[in-house]
């Protein structure tokens, strides 16, 4: 498979993953990842933006259902951060259990 | 290099992990918190109501439909009162979770377990009050029996019903940032909420304030500034022929001169009050939890809020039915004090109004037969006494009748969210209730809402009225918090009670502090029903209610209390009524926001006279003549655009400083204690009373003239200061707003700086900046079919990112009323009307 379609799959993956198992599943899917493609140098990478992608997309699944815009707004406020922040940090966290676990196994699995 | 990436990664991925799972200070553990599934963003997926919905619950005798008209009213069509109050504490709880945890915790004494340790003086507070233990004796003392408890619990019932349903993703965002969880609610904690509505409404410390005043100016002059008699008389109960308000001739004593001790001992009793107030005090109303600078209640003198009620007969409205309007003032919060409801059990009750969140009651409202909304009657209904204890530190015993008697102490336990105790308290207690601490020495204070009644049965029952003697037959028993109860009836009764439990004094009043030392100063009977104020279809056919004074003195002299707040609400409706022998519901409705204050008149009476004066003196200047002219070209009205408005307000508050500086304790910027408007206008009308001698000019003596006078100066000087020196852009609404804040003043999560129609004694007061106003606003036509218009300033949902949530403020601001439907069956909501379709079916279980 292309890198994209490896990719692609581990956004879905990681959206099915937090969905059914909590949000710590697109660390246990960036780990898998790398396992399974220690080869790609851009493991890391690829699984952080997969990550965010992933808790984008369901995102988007729930401004399908409401708005989150205004849950931006109003939590953004209350934690004093502002809503663009707030966005940034919920996209950014998975990001970064994805790629810091894809990286830590790739780097295991090279020594 | 693989190696510093491996550690790079390894710790960045702990550090994700952490947080992730870990609270870090005040931010909640951000895994679950962020999770797009069930975290904060989950909340946009339950703003709204789903369109139908079945719930399977257990305990309903048959099938229960909500449904929720186009204003997210919901519309309970039961079979049994209990299958009715079974589904509203659902639907409560659906909309209003977090509100009732707060309210239940904050009478508990246990808002630490939710907020932390900063809620720990409230709990205190709460605890040293008894809120709780006063709940649960109210709560034990019904019979097994009680019908009340049947319905209180089924309420409790679908309330914890729908708490245990709840999906991660109905978890209120309340609840996810403070990484929190509902408790399960117990049927008591609706005698919770009733408490602290006693303590919102029935809570006063006069007799601490005189005691203080006492000292500073001396008896005959604190006694005229806090009197048992308003000086202007527009009671609640109508003296038959009157035409206007009685004014009673009455001179201020001159202040007496403290000497030094007398001011130590002032100081001393003002310092018992902020004492008292700080072992006492909780948030003005049960929605504001985290607000513990409490202590500026006491010297801010003219309280700020005033609900109104008035009722006309057929003979005065243009449509020739009865009609009823009322406007209960409270602290406005988001989401609100109330929540529309409608509960139909046919052959039972058909009630519509307001409910309480956290209980299955409607206490304003109107059924099918009768209207009824309530004011706040004001009555003293606390004393406190000052007790002879054995140990000064830690008392055991105090004396009565020359007896020791053992003083109850108990030690409360504070804990955390996770059970960790956070604090000790040992508390005391005597016959009379709470024992404080003060530089008064030990106080210990009577309460009624300390004593034993059933609130929650008594709104029950009289939800149930058939008529307005109906209602007051009904609600007879009720004692606390006391209230002006107006009703009117489809058959064009309409009538006026001041309900409640009035204590019987051995000295006739309560507005001392009293020795404890002697049993026989205890409280000895209640007031019998036949002397509360009230009044049933008075020939004048209308009736009304501000706060006021209930009797005037010369009709019947019974103490009700001291102290009493301005007439001009009083006066003011009064005068709308008198002047309109048929009113509309229209002009009902515009009452509620009439920009006019009967004050003013008094206050530009006085500027007139100083004018002439100054005028005469050769001492009248251009500018006072530019301040002047702005005033008189002013129409009165405290609308958001006026622009007189902020200059009189400015001008009374110099009269009153010039004025009242004998109550300032030397080397201090407070008050004592400030006296109402209605004794300033009472002042106002003797020119050479010596409280206008303004001490800290020792080389001349002023008069009223002259305070006026320097009074418009700074006015006028303050007010271009503020807003400008053009006084054509002057707007009132440039200094007074109001703030409808979030329960936790969450930022973004209330509305802030709303222009209102709003002053100083207008029907709807408020502060600059305010945060209390009209809770909620109706007009109920006792037609054949009644029809009612209402709002409030808020949404039925409490959750921020519903469009429910503050969508009615922009109709209150603007003083317009929705029309309120009141469907006879479940079928008469038309889809067009309804929003939302909820069926309860049973599956077994107690029935």
């Amino acid at each position: 498979m292309g890198r994209l379609v490896w990719f692609l799959t581990l956004v879905l993956a990681v959206s099915l993953g937090t969905f059914a198992f909590g949000w710590a599943a697109p660390a246990v899917l960036g780990a898998a990842w790398a396992a399974v493609r220690r080869d790609d140098v851009f493991v890391p990478l690829l699984a952080s933006l997969a990550g965010a992608a992933g808790w984008g997309a369901l995102l988007g699944v729930q401004a399908m259902m409401g708005p989150v815009a205004r849950v931006a707004e109003v939590v953004g406020a209350a934690m004093q951060v502002g809503a663009g922040p707030l966005l940034v940090l919920t996209l950014a966290f998975p990001a970064l259990l994805a790629g810091s676990a894809a990286g830590l196994v790739r780097g295991v699995a090279d020594k | 290099m693989r190696k510093i990436t491996s550690i790079v990664s390894a710790v960045a991925l702990a550090a994700a992990i952490f947080v992730g799972a870990m609270p870090v200070g005040p931010v909640p553990p951000l895994g679950g918190f962020l999770n797009p599934t069930s975290g904060i963003w989950s909340v946009a997926g339950t703003a709204e109501l789903p369109d139908e919905q079945t719930v399977t619950l257990t305990g309903f005798s048959a099938d229960v439909e909500v449904k929720y008209d186009d204003r997210g009213v919901p519309h309970i069509f039961a079979t049994t009162e209990a299958d009715a109050a079974r589904a509203l504490g659902w639907v409560h709880a659906r909309d209003r979770l977090f509100q009732m945890e707060l309210i239940q915790r904050a009478v508990a004494g246990t808002l630490t377990q939710l907020v932390g340790a900063r809620a720990l003086p409230l709990d205190q507070n709460a605890r040293r009050m008894m809120m709780g233990a006063s709940a649960d004796a109210k709560w034990n003392a019904l019979p097994d029996t009680s019908s009340t408890r049947t319905v209180v619990t089924a309420y409790m019932e679908g309330l914890n019903a729908y708490v245990a349903s709840m999906r991660p993703q109905d978890l209120p965002l309340e609840y996810r940032l403070l990484n929190a969880k509902p408790r399960v609610f117990e049927p008591k904690d609706t005698y919770y909420l009733l408490m602290r509505m006693s303590q919102t409404l029935s809570y006063q410390e006069a007799e601490l304030r005189f005691a203080a005043l006492e000292q500073l100016i001396g008896r005959e002059a604190a006694s005229a500034l806090l009197p048992t008699e308003a000086p202007i008389q527009e009671p609640i109960e109508p003296v038959p022929g009157r035409t206007a308000a009685r004014e009673i001739p009455t001179t201020i004593p001159a202040p007496a001169a403290p000497d030094a001790r007398q001011v130590a001992e002032a100081k001393r009793i003002r310092d018992a009050v902020v004492q008292i107030v700080q072992q006492t005090a909780m948030p003005m109303n049960a929605r504001d939890p985290l607000n513990t600078d409490l202590t500026d209640l006491l010297t801010r003198g003219e309280a700020v809020v005033g609900s109104n009620n008035w009722a006309v007969s057929p003979s005065r409205s243009a449509s020739g039915f009865a009609m009823l309007a009322g406007d209960p003032h409270l602290e406005l919060t988001l989401p609100s004090i109330w929540y529309e409801a409608h509960l139909v059990v046919p052959g039972v009750m058909d009630v519509y109004g307001v409910s309480l969140p956290l209980s299955p009651i409607i206490p304003i409202g109107f059924n099918r037969d009768v209207a009824w909304t309530m004011t706040n009657t004001g009555n003293d209904v606390v004393d406190y006494y000052k007790e002879q204890v054995d140990d000064s530190l830690s008392p055991r015993k105090y004396r009565v009748d020359g007896e020791w008697r053992d003083v109850t102490v108990r030690e409360e336990v504070f804990t955390d969210a996770k059970g960790k105790v956070i604090a000790r308290d040992t508390m005391f207690t005597t016959h009379r209730g709470p024992l404080m601490q003060t530089s008064l020495g030990w106080l210990s204070q009577r309460w009624t809402a300390r004593e034993t009644s059933d609130e929650g049965g008594i709104f029950r029952l009289g939800m149930r009225a058939t008529s307005s003697s109906d209602f007051y037959a009904r609600t007879s028993a009720y004692q606390t918090p006391a209230q002006n109860m107006l009703t009117a009836d489809r058959s064009g009764n309409i009538g006026i009670r001041s309900t409640g439990r009035y204590p019987m004094r051995p000295e006739g009043r309560g507005d001392r502090v009293q020795d404890g030392t002697l049993s026989a100063l205890d409280w000895n009977g209640n007031q019998p029903l036949m002397w509360y104020p009230q009044a049933y279809n008075p020939t004048q056919g209308y009736l009304a209610s501000a706060n006021q004074q209930p009797i005037d003195p010369q009709a019947r002299n019974q103490y009700h209390g001291s102290d009493w707040p301005s007439p001009w609400r009083a006066m003011r409706i009064n005068n709308i009524l008198r002047a309109n022998p048929k009113m509309t519901v229209d002009d009902m409705r515009r009452a509620h926001t009439d920009p006019k204050s009967e004050l003013t008149p008094y206050i530009m009476a006085a500027l007139n006279e100083s004018k002439a004066a100054a005028e005469a003196a050769g001492t009248w200047t251009s500018d006072d003549a530019a301040a002047y002219d702005v005033l008189t070209q002013w129409n009165g009205e405290f609308t958001p655009t006026s622009n007189g408005a902020p200059l009189f307000m400015a001008l009374g508050t110099e009269i009153a400083a010039g004025a009242w500086d004998e109550l300032v304790l030397p080397g201090e910027n407070r008050r004592v204690a400030t006296p109402q408007q209605l004794i300033l206008v009472t002042l106002m009308r003797e020119n050479e009373n010596p409280w206008w001698d303004v001490r800290s000019t020792t080389d001349v003596v002023e008069n009223r003239d002259a305070v006026v006078l320097e009074a418009l100066r700074r006015a006028w000087t303050s007010t271009r200061g503020r807003l400008g020196n053009e006084p054509s852009a002057w707007k009132w609404s440039d200094l007074r707003t109001i703030t409808v804040n979030h329960l936790l003043k969450l930022p973004g999560f209330g509305r802030e700086s709303l222009a209102v129609t709003s002053g100083p004694g207008t029907l709807s007061p408020a502060e600059s900046g305010g945060t209390h106003g009209a809770s909620w606003r109706f007009v109920v036509e006792l037609a054949p079919q009644i029809r009612a218009w209402g709002t409030y300033p808020g949404g039925q949902s409490g959750n921020p990112v519903s469009s429910r949530y503050a969508d009615r403020i922009a109709l209150w601001q603007a003083g317009e009323l929705a029309e309120l439907r009141v469907p006879l069956a479940a079928t008469d909501l038309t889809p067009e009307l309804t929003s939302a379709r909820v069926v309860f079916t049973s599956n077994g279980g107690a029935r």
